[in-house]
């Protein structure tokens, strides 16, 4: 397709802004369409927008960057998929193609040089939970680790905790767990009877030594979109999930579910790379994304919590049950200190290849 | 000598590609894998002394061998098959080596997720039948690796062994059948010699490329199924640790080196070649 695309006289970057316009306008005469906000008139800039691809870009295409494009008349772009090394690289070589892109939380913390500092001058931040801003990002979505079951398996036997989940005898069979190391310290902690405010710093030899008495009945999976399977096939009752990969499942009909006691919250950032061509265009877009209403709009698709409180007003009576910001739900979890992994991510990955060779 | 013969220069086009896009890349890596932090080896001492990196290497070597011994075991009778048949069963057998080959790999692997796991094809029909009361682990474990890969590397060991095998004057075998050996004997010590450049040639490939092997253990492996190629790829995406990786896949390639030099020397020692 790209040598088609080519030989007619259009670069990629061409021809994805050009169905990017026809499709904008298309959805600008549908059910888009939304009052003028009091937004800058950037016509004729334009910017990169990177994301993780799929299901989730596509809502956030639609959620903030067709906003924002109707409202400041700006270009937004979508490419992807986000990549720790390719970010990396880009800025380092000096010349990052990105302008806003989504990372998440372990990342931001963990690489804070790699991104320009918001202008706050511009990003206007005040209606959000401070929780969720970052002097270099803005809290995109929150999203959750949770207990998840399928209610095939389990019947009327839902689990409460990941005390539960480490009980074998309760659920026999299998359990789904991620290959990373967080969050599995931190529910292998909370299986052992730590509460959550006690957490940090993570025992870590006590985490290890609670996977050990189930590390045989386990399903270790390393991409979310085999622990949907995973959990649709019934071949686990129990594990861990996210709870939009849950949300998306569930609402395809499969009998998954979550819990959201000892649910733990992590959050995507919006970060601008330092040294991107149109950083300045990428300000005014955290605007956008940090709107109400486009906020109300990417939960309803998804069911990745808004981090602007007013956007619950327009949230669908359906989709609150799965969010990990609604006033339930955010009670029953806390969020993962991205700040202790920032520290410590490097040296226990190590040790977990090692836990997992052993 | 070889240079003498005017026609070598038609490789020259391939030493130039091979040039630029293999030894340029290698050399940076080894520059970047002994300069950084600072000059010296502590990469590489880091990875021959720490237990995760010298267990994965253990991993990487022992998967890929036994790969390769089940490659042959069951490449052996499969090409041996297609030479002594007749030519629409030999198109039949090609093509039931090389249609699977020409599949992607990511769907061959995603498929045998279908047919391994406990609530699979293979589970689902032995408890059907009563053979077992509970569904064998057949996948997230060694074996399921191992199935993956056999599956996916056996056209490697066919092909080269069919290549040779079917120039084998087959007078030699009816010779010393002839000369009193019996079937068995000469099998051994007529048939299979002959073959040893295909089996050698063909354990290379498979080797080697079990070697390097990312996504099937990564999807069909269990807990401790860790190949050096997801290690390396872990180094570089989630830390950026170009230096530690660029070892690593040094490691890697000059370990391969070793071998090809070593198994080389062991059949030229025989009078062979590969």
């Amino acid at each position: 397709m790209t040598d088609l695309t080519k030989m007619a006289g259009l670069s990629r970057r061409r021809f994805l802004s050009t169905s990017l316009y026809a499709s904008a306008s298309l959805a600008a005469l549908g059910a888009f369409s939304r009052p003028a906000q009091a937004a800058a008139n950037l016509a004729g800039r334009e910017m990169v927008f990177a994301s993780w691809g799929g299901s989730y870009q596509a809502a956030q295409e639609a959620a903030y960057c067709i906003p924002f494009m109707e409202s400041t008349g700006a270009l937004v772009i979508q490419d992807g998929p986000m990549s720790g090394s390719k970010l990396r690289t880009m800025v380092e070589a000096g010349e990052p193609i990105w302008d806003a892109v989504d990372v998440t939380d372990t990342f931001l913390f963990a690489n804070e040089d790699l991104f320009e500092d918001l202008d706050f001058n511009i990003v206007d931040a005040s209606a959000l939970d401070q929780a969720y801003v970052h002097p270099k990002g803005i809290g995109a979505i929150v999203w959750s680790y949770n207990i998840g079951y399928n209610s095939d398996v389990v019947g009327d036997d839902v689990p409460q905790n990941w005390a539960d989940v480490f009980d074998v005898e309760k659920y026999p069979g299998k359990r789904a767990f991620r290959d990373r190391i967080y969050p599995m310290m931190e529910i292998a902690l909370m299986a052992d009877g730590v509460a959550p405010e006690d957490l940090y710093p993570l025992d870590i030899d006590r985490a290890f030594r609670k996977l050990d008495t189930i590390k045989d009945h386990v399903i270790w999976y390393s991409s979310n979109s085999v622990s949907q399977q995973l959990f649709v096939d019934g071949e686990v009752g129990v594990g861990i999930i996210l709870n939009g990969r849950a949300f998306d499942v569930n609402k395809k009909g499969a009998p998954v579910h979550v819990q959201w006691n000892q649910n733990i919250r992590s959050i995507d950032y919006l970060v601008i790379p330092k040294g991107a061509p149109n950083a300045e265009v990428a300000q005014h877009f955290m605007n956008a994304t940090a709107d109400a209403d486009n906020q109300a709009l990417m939960a309803n698709t998804l069911a990745y919590a808004p981090v602007n409180p007013a956007a619950f007003a327009d949230v669908e009576e359906s989709v609150l049950p799965w969010l990990a910001t609604s006033e339930e739900n955010q009670a029953k979890g806390f969020l993962i200190r991205a700040d202790y992994w920032r520290d410590n991510l490097a040296e226990l990955t190590e040790r977990w290849t090692e836990w997992k060779l052993s | 000598m070889y240079l003498k013969d005017r026609n070598i220069w038609l490789l020259a086009p391939a030493v130039l590609l091979i040039g630029l896009c293999f030894l340029y890349p290698v050399s940076w890596l080894l520059q970047r894998s002994v300069s950084e932090p600072v000059w010296g080896l502590q990469n590489y001492i880091t990875i021959f002394s720490k237990t995760i990196y010298l267990g994965v290497l253990w991993n990487t070597v022992a998967i890929a061998g036994a790969t390769t011994i089940l490659c042959a075991l069951i490449g052996f009778p499969v090409a041996y098959s297609m030479v002594h048949s007749s030519p629409w069963v030999r198109k039949v057998l090609i093509f039931a080596v090389l249609i699977p080959f020409w599949t992607s790999i990511l769907v061959r692997t995603f498929a045998w997720l279908v047919i391994l796991q406990r609530g699979g094809i293979i589970n689902d029909v032995l408890i059907g039948i009563g053979l077992i009361a509970e569904p064998f682990d057949l996948v997230y474990n060694r074996f399921g690796v191992l199935l993956g890969m056999v599956q996916v590397l056996l056209p490697f060991m066919v092909f080269p062994l069919f290549s040779v095998m079917a120039r084998i004057d087959g007078s030699y075998f009816k010779a010393a059948t002839n000369l009193g050996a019996t079937p068995i004997r000469a099998f051994f010590r007529v048939y299979l010699p002959l073959c040893l450049p295909g089996l050698a040639t063909g354990a290379m490939l498979v080797f080697i490329i079990a070697l390097g092997y990312f996504i099937t253990p990564a999807l069909l492996g269990g807990r401790g199924d860790i190949m050096i190629a997801q290690l390396i790829f872990e180094r570089i995406d989630e830390f950026g640790d170009w230096p530690l990786a660029s070892a690593l896949a040094i490691v890697l390639l000059v370990g391969t080196g070793l071998l090809f030099l070593l198994i080389n020397a062991l059949l030229k020692i025989k009078g062979e070649r590969i």
